[in-house]
C-alpha cells in the first residue's frame, strides 16, 4: 500500500441537542492513500457528511469533535487553530457539495468566486488568477472558459454548475477532495459524465477523493475502496469489488439487495425492514440489531471492528466468511 | 434594460396622472374653496366674480383639465400666505430637508448594516445583544420624545450642540447648505441623529435577519470549505446576498423621510419642507399643498425607479429575466 495521505482514527463528533447529546460520528477510523478514491456510503443521517465536515474542521456548534484524530500527511488537524484550519481548507483538502445551485453565490460571477477562493491562499495578480481560473475551468470541461468566466451561476446548466464548483475545489490543487454527493442533484445522464470525468481527473492530477453517497451504484463506479456507515459507525470496509461480491455485514448485504438491478423487472425492490434508529436513542450493542435478520442474543454487545486482511467489519455473525474463519469464531 | 426603464417611466407618468386627479379632488373639489377665498359678508357680485375668476363655474372635468394644464406648464400658482410662486417657496426649503434626510438615512445605513451583520454573525455575544437592545429602543420610543431628550441633554444641560435652526450655511452648486460649514454641521447633528434612530433600528434588524439566514446556507459552507476567511465571507458573499431588502427599505425610508420629516423639523425648528407643509395645512394655503403633494409623489416614483434599477445591478438573475 502506498503512503497514507489521510488517517482518521477514533473520530467522534458529538452534537448537544435539546433532546440530549448524540454522536453523529462515533469511533470512525479509516485512511486514504494518495490518489485513492474511497467511497463512503450510508443512509441519510448515518453520519457520512458529518465525517466529511469533521475532517475539514467545519463542525458548527452545538456540534464538536470530542475525540479522535485526523492526520493529513502525518500532521494532526484536530485541535488546530481556526487560522491554521482555514489555510488548510481549500489548499490541502477541498470539498464539493451536493447542490451546485445552492453552493455557488448567485450574485457573483463565477470568475469573482474563483478569484476569492484563490485569494484565500495566495496573492496573485488579477491576470494570473484569471489565467489559472480559465485553466481549471477548461480542465473540468467548461467550453469557452475565457468568456464564460464572467457569467453568473444561473447562466449555466446544472451539470456545468457542478463542474464550476469542482473547478473551485481544484483551484488550489488540494491533495484530497471530499465529494459530498456531488452527482445526486444532477440528471442521470449528466451524473455518468461527471462520474467518469472526476475519476479520470483524480487519476490525472493524483488527487485523492472521499466520495460520499447514499447510492452504492454511483460509488462502485468511481471508488476503489468502500466504507459503509450505519448510525454514526463504520460497519464495513474493504476493496470495493470484494465487498460487493461478498459483503460480511448484513446491512451491506441489505443495501446490495435493495439495488434496482438486483430485483427482477416488474418485481418490488427488496427493502431492509424498519428504519435507522434515532441517534439520541440507539439500541444497545449493534445499532443494526433491531432490523437484522441474523441478530442473536450476543448482538446486544457492541461488536468490535474486526480486521480480516484488507477488509474489516463490525458484526458478531458475519456473512460470506471462508468456512474456516467463521468456524474458528467461538 | 433600456426597455425596462422606458416601461417604468411610462408607468410613472400614469401614476403621476392618477395622483394629480386625487390631489385635485382632495384639495379643490372637496369643500368649497370660495368660502376660504372671500369673506362671508362679501356681496353676491364679488362672489360671482371670484367664482368666475377661479373657473369654479366650469364643469368638474373642465376644471380638472385646466388644473392639469397649469401643472404641465409648471405653473403651480402663488402661495396665499407668502405671496410668492409656490415652486420658489418649496425649492427654497427643500435643501434643508434633503441634507437632513440624507444625513439621517445614510448615517443609519452605514452604521446599522455593519452592526446588524455582526449581530447576525454572532447572535449570542454580549455586544450583539446590546445592539439589539438599542434597536428595540429605536423602534419603540417615539421620535418626538427622543428629540426632546436630545435637546435637553446635549443642548440644554451639556451645552455641546445647538438646539435648533440650520446655523451658518454656505453656497454649493447655487444652493445654501448647512453641512459645508462647521457651525451648520453642529446644527445638523442632533436633528439627523433624532431622525436616524428608527431607521438605524430597522437596518440593524434587516441586516441581522439576513445575515443569520445566509450564514446557514451552503454558499457560506462552500466558501468556508475553500478556505475563505470569515471577513471575506461577510464582506463579499453575505453583504451582496442581503443587499436587496436593505436597498428596498433604504429607498422607502429616503422617500418617506424626505416627505414627512415633520416631527423632527418642528422640534428642532429646522426650516425644511415638512414644516412648510404643516404650516400651509394650518393656514389652508392650497397651492402649496398641491405642489408639495405632487412633488412628494414625484420623489417616490423616482426613488422607486432607482431602487428597481439597483435591484438589477445587485441581482444578475433579475437582469436576465427582464431582458427575456
Amino acid at each position: 500500500m502506498s503512503s497514507q495521505l489521510l488517517e482518521v482514527a477514533g473520530l467522534t463528533t458529538r452534537f448537544e441537542t435539546r433532546s440530549g447529546a448524540l454522536n453523529a460520528v462515533e469511533d470512525v477510523s479509516f485512511s486514504v492513500a494518495e490518489g485513492e478514491i474511497v467511497g463512503l456510503v450510508g443512509e441519510s443521517g448515518s453520519g457520512k457528511s458529518v465525517t466529511g465536515f469533521s475532517i475539514l474542521g467545519l463542525i458548527d456548534p452545538p456540534g464538536r469533535i470530542v475525540s479522535g484524530s485526523v492526520k493529513l500527511n502525518g500532521r494532526e488537524l484536530v485541535g488546530l487553530s481556526h487560522a491554521d484550519l482555514r489555510s488548510m481548507r481549500g489548499r490541502e483538502i477541498a470539498m464539493v457539495f451536493q447542490d451546485p445551485s445552492a453552493t455557488l453565490n448567485p450574485v457573483l460571477t463565477i470568475g469573482t468566486q474563483m478569484r476569492l477562493a484563490i485569494a484565500a491562499h495566495e496573492s496573485l495578480s488579477e491576470a494570473a488568477a484569471t489565467a489559472r481560473c480559465i485553466d481549471v475551468l477548461t480542465i473540468v470541461g467548461i467550453p469557452d472558459a475565457g468568456r464564460r468566466i464572467e457569467a453568473y451561476p444561473h447562466q449555466f446548466s446544472g451539470g456545468m454548475r457542478q463542474r464550476v464548483a469542482i473547478a473551485i475545489a481544484l483551484l488550489n490543487r488540494p491533495k484530497l477532495i471530499i465529494c459530498d454527493e456531488p452527482t445526486t442533484a444532477l440528471d442521470v445522464s449528466i451524473q455518468a459524465q461527471i462520474l467518469t470525468e472526476m475519476k479520470s481527473l483524480a487519476a490525472r492530477l493524483g488527487t485523492a477523493m472521499i466520495w460520499i453517497s447514499h447510492d452504492l451504484a454511483t460509488v462502485s463506479s468511481v471508488a476503489s475502496r468502500l466504507l459503509v456507515m450505519y448510525a454514526g459507525r463504520l460497519i464495513e470496509t474493504g476493496p470495493i469489488a470484494a465487498v460487493l461480491r461478498q459483503p460480511h455485514h448484513p446491512y451491506t448485504k441489505g443495501l446490495l439487495n435493495s439495488l434496482p438491478g438486483v430485483a427482477e423487472p416488474g418485481q418490488d425492490l427488496v427493502q431492509i425492514p424498519g428504519s435507522m434508529p434515532s441517534l439520541v436513542n440507539l439500541p444497545e450493542g449493534c445499532s443494526f440489531r433491531p432490523r437484522c435478520t441474523h441478530a442473536q442474543e450476543d448482538c446486544t454487545l457492541l461488536p468490535a471492528f474486526a480486521t480480516d486482511g484488507d477488509r474489516a467489519f463490525r458484526c458478531h455473525h458475519p456473512l460470506n466468511l471462508p468456512v474456516s474463519a467463521s468456524e474458528a469464531r467461538p | 434594460m433600456l426597455g425596462f426603464v422606458i416601461q417604468r417611466v411610462l408607468q410613472a407618468l400614469v401614476v403621476m396622472l392618477v395622483i394629480s386627479a386625487l390631489v385635485f379632488m382632495g384639495v379643490y373639489a372637496v369643500g368649497n374653496p370660495i368660502d376660504v377665498l372671500i369673506s362671508p359678508d362679501a356681496t353676491q357680485i364679488i362672489r360671482e366674480q371670484t367664482i368666475r375668476a377661479y373657473g369654479l363655474d366650469q364643469p368638474l372635468w373642465k376644471q380638472y383639465f385646466d388644473f392639469l394644464s397649469r401643472l404641465l406648464s409648471g405653473n403651480f400658482g402663488r402661495s396665499f400666505v407668502y405671496n410668492m410662486p409656490v415652486l420658489d417657496l418649496i425649492f427654497s426649503r427643500l435643501p434643508a430637508t434633503i441634507e437632513l434626510t440624507l444625513a439621517a438615512v445614510f448615517g443609519a445605513t452605514l452604521l446599522g448594516v455593519p452592526l446588524g451583520m455582526y449581530a447576525g454573525y454572532r447572535p449570542d455575544s454580549l455586544i450583539s445583544k446590546s445592539i439589539m437592545a438599542i434597536s428595540i429602543l429605536g423602534f419603540s420610543v417615539p421620535t418626538f420624545w427622543i428629540g426632546l431628550v436630545l435637546i435637553f441633554t446635549f443642548a440644554v444641560t451639556l451645552g455641546w450642540l445647538p438646539a435648533g435652526n440650520r446655523g451658518d450655511t454656505a453656497t454649493l452648486f447655487g444652493v445654501e447648505w448647512s453641512f459645508v460649514t462647521w457651525n451648520g454641521l453642529t446644527h445638523l447633528f442632533l436633528p439627523a441623529l433624532n431622525l436616524s434612530l428608527f431607521k438605524f433600528a430597522m437596518m440593524v434588524r434587516l441586516a441581522r435577519a439576513g445575515t443569520r439566514e445566509t450564514m446557514l446556507t451552503d454558499t457560506v459552507k462552500f466558501a468556508r470549505a475553500a478556505g475563505e476567511s470569515e471577513w471575506t465571507i461577510l464582506s463579499r458573499h453575505v453583504l451582496r446576498l442581503i443587499a436587496i431588502p436593505i436597498v428596498t427599505v433604504f429607498g422607502l425610508e429616503l422617500g418617506s423621510t424626505l416627505a414627512f420629516a415633520v416631527v423632527t423639523e418642528t422640534i428642532f425648528s429646522w426650516p425644511g419642507v415638512g414644516k412648510l407643509i404643516i404650516d400651509s395645512i394650518a393656514t389652508l394655503d392650497r397651492p402649496v399643498m398641491v405642489a408639495y403633494l405632487m412633488l412628494v409623489a414625484f420623489f417616490f416614483i423616482m426613488i422607486n425607479l432607482t431602487v428597481d434599477i439597483a435591484y438589477a445591478a445587485l441581482d444578475p438573475r433579475l437582469r436576465t429575466r427582464r431582458a427575456s
